[in-house]
């Protein structure tokens, strides 16, 4: 069985067909890239997979249990987590309060054994992700980059087993996006399963096994990382028709 | 052996003390204004002018458990209700009617006001659910109105515009000397707000708390963290409920008479003027907040100088405009955050976290250790 199938998604928007009859799955312990071009239906898809959009057709399944249609709480309460294109912190909050607000949510409480108490193991995500010197510092004052991994330490709270990351390279230097390639290898073997929607194409080939590529709303490609590159139709998709 | 045991719970005891009071100074602070409270009220000499001064205290102190209810709701989990006082005339009204009828004590029908108010709180909060921000805020305007209408529709029951007076039975303490009933419904108000305070400040910095907080940050997060957002901001309605029934019912045994004021738009606007003068989303700015804005209203205003209560709200607005565009932060979180600044021995880059100091201590005593 799957972790997550993908059948046959649509979503219009108005006139506008956002996602068309996207089919796709992802195995357990994959690292899977989502690529395409800007409005190609990236974003649109993770918001239906992960309930924030209602889609007009199809299923989605996580284990065999269709998801599509539930609240998106209890979509993550299954073990299905994703962060923001836009960063999205309680700003309010310290850092460490940010972590453990997904602590709270019942999958993420649950994981934590007696001896543990939340404050440490929101500790050690923080850790996980490099973030363990800011936790005290409320959100609003870290750096873009570092906003970018603490919204991946608090996805990692609800002990997701897939994870569906937004352009997490976004806007990071080379260094971060070299640190931040090292965290989710470890975060991947530690058993999380990941799709990852990028645009620099540089950092996710090094990360991702296997490769989607949307274009306007419908699945054009689908392979490793090399196939991909020399797909006609992605290069096409891409830099245009050759003359 | 006994005597040893006991002096090193003692100084077990004081070394926590100093820890987590002591050594904080805008908590020494709130410590040293306590037992300022605790004490002077008592020792006032006996006269009319202090009698009243101590009765200006006993609203203060249940408008300022009103006051921090209303913080946990909208300054903490952003629930933005501007008609409060609806659980508060709830709490009135429920519990004058159980006196009333039944007969029931202060001790009995308070509580069991304040959990019908809690309960009334889930349909009410239920709006919360489907509007935000400024849409809920009017939402919340309507549920006053209509109580107010179901108060002069059904005079019979409720005595309309006349209030809903009880016996002098009602009272807390059945003491005939005017200055000791007053000292001793001082000290009965006094104590509930501390224990409401601490209670509301326990749950503002809990987990939950920071639950609440989320919610007021951003929603969609909260939701991508698994959080039931709906129950959440249930939970912020009826715990919010409960204090603001509460100052209702005791209210009523005070005063010896529920009215349709208690549901009144200004009583829901004060709780809005107080907090946001003490300092939005701190409960102990609310409660700061309720006492000026009492001492100044019913004493400085209307005993030292004399000016006709009309005018009252007219001089506190431009104030209270004044002060939330020099101090948005409020005046209470601008004490505390000086008096954090004065501290030196504390690093720079620990100053001025308003949520959480639990874990500054924590993060502190782990240094030391």
């Amino acid at each position: 069985m799957h972790l997550l199938e993908v059948e046959n998604l649509t979503k219009r928007f108005g006139g506008l067909t956002a996602v068309n009859n996207v089919s796709f799955h992802i195995d357990e312990g994959e690292i899977v890239g989502l690529i395409g071009p800007n409005g190609a239906g990236k974003t649109t898809m993770f918001n239906l997979i992960t309930g924030f959009l209602k889609a007009d057709s199809g299923t989605v399944k996580l284990r065999g249990e269709n998801i599509l249609g539930l609240a998106p709480h209890k979509i993550v309460n299954k073990g299905l987590a994703r962060t923001f294109q836009v960063v999205r912190p309680f700003r309010h909050l310290p850092t460490i309060a940010n972590v453990l607000v997904a602590l709270k949510s019942p999958r993420g409480s649950d994981k934590i054994e007696w001896i543990k108490t939340r404050q440490r193991k929101a500790l050690e995500l923080l850790e996980d992700v490099g973030l363990s010197e800011m936790m005290m510092e409320p959100a609003e004052i870290l750096a873009h980059g570092d906003l970018k991994r603490l919204e991946i330490a608090r996805a990692l709270g609800t002990n997701p087993d897939l994870l569906l990351l937004d352009e997490p390279f976004a806007g990071l230097n080379p260094i971060e996006t070299d640190l931040l390639t090292k965290s989710l290898q470890t975060i991947n073997l530690d058993g999380h399963t990941m799709v990852i929607v990028e645009h620099k194409l540089h950092a996710l080939m090094k990360l991702a096994k296997r490769v989607l590529v949307l274009h306007y709303g419908e699945k054009i490609a689908e392979g490793r990382p090399e196939e991909i590159t020399k797909n006609k139709k992605v290069i096409e998709v891409y830099m245009g028709k050759e003359k | 052996m006994r005597t040893k045991t006991v002096t090193t719970y003692l100084s077990k005891a004081y070394r926590r003390f100093a820890l987590h009071i002591l050594d904080i100074p805008s908590r020494l602070l709130a410590l040293l204004l306590i037992v300022l409270f605790l004490t002077i009220p008592g020792i006032l000499p006996s006269s009319k002018i202090m009698s009243y001064l101590l009765s200006v205290l006993i609203t203060a102190s249940v408008m300022a458990i009103f006051a921090s209810s209303w913080d946990l709701l909208v300054g903490r989990c952003g629930q933005i209700s501007l008609g409060h006082a609806i659980f508060y005339g709830l709490g009135a009204y429920t519990t004058a009617l159980l006196f009333k009828h039944y007969g029931l004590p202060p001790w009995v029908g308070i509580p069991i006001s304040v959990l019908i108010a809690a309960a009334i709180s889930l349909p009410i909060g239920f709006p919360a659910l489907r509007v935000k921000g400024p849409y809920l805020a009017l939402v919340s305007l309507a549920f006053p109105l209509i109580a107010t209408s179901i108060v002069f529709a059904t005079k019979g029951i409720t005595g309309g515009e006349n209030g809903l007076p009880i016996s002098v039975a009602g009272r807390f303490f059945q003491l005939t000397n005017i200055h000791n009933l007053r000292i001793a419904e001082y000290y009965l108000t006094f104590l509930l707000l501390l224990v409401s305070a601490i209670i509301i400040h326990k749950i503002a910095n809990s987990d939950t708390g920071v639950v609440f907080v989320s919610i007021l940050d951003d929603e969609m997060a909260s939701k991508a963290c698994g959080i039931n957002v709906t129950r959440y901001k249930l939970m912020a309605f009826a715990i919010s409920a409960v204090f603001a029934s509460l100052a209702g019912g005791v209210n009523v045994h005070l005063l010896l008479s529920a009215s349709h004021s208690d549901f009144s738009l200004t009583l829901s606007f004060f709780a809005v003027i107080m907090t946001v003068l003490g300092g939005m989303g701190t409960i102990y700015g609310a409660i700061v907040g309720a006492y000026i804005i009492y001492f100044l209203d019913m004493y400085f205003l209307r005993m030292v100088v004399e000016i006709p209560d009309v005018w009252h709200i007219l001089i506190f607005i431009v104030p209270v405009i004044i002060l939330v565009i020099k101090w948005p932060r409020g005046v209470a979180r601008f004490v505390t955050d000086k008096l954090e600044d004065l501290s030196e021995e504390r690093p720079l880059e620990e100053r001025g976290k308003w949520i959480w100091k639990k874990y500054r201590r924590k993060k502190k005593s782990a240094n030391e250790d």
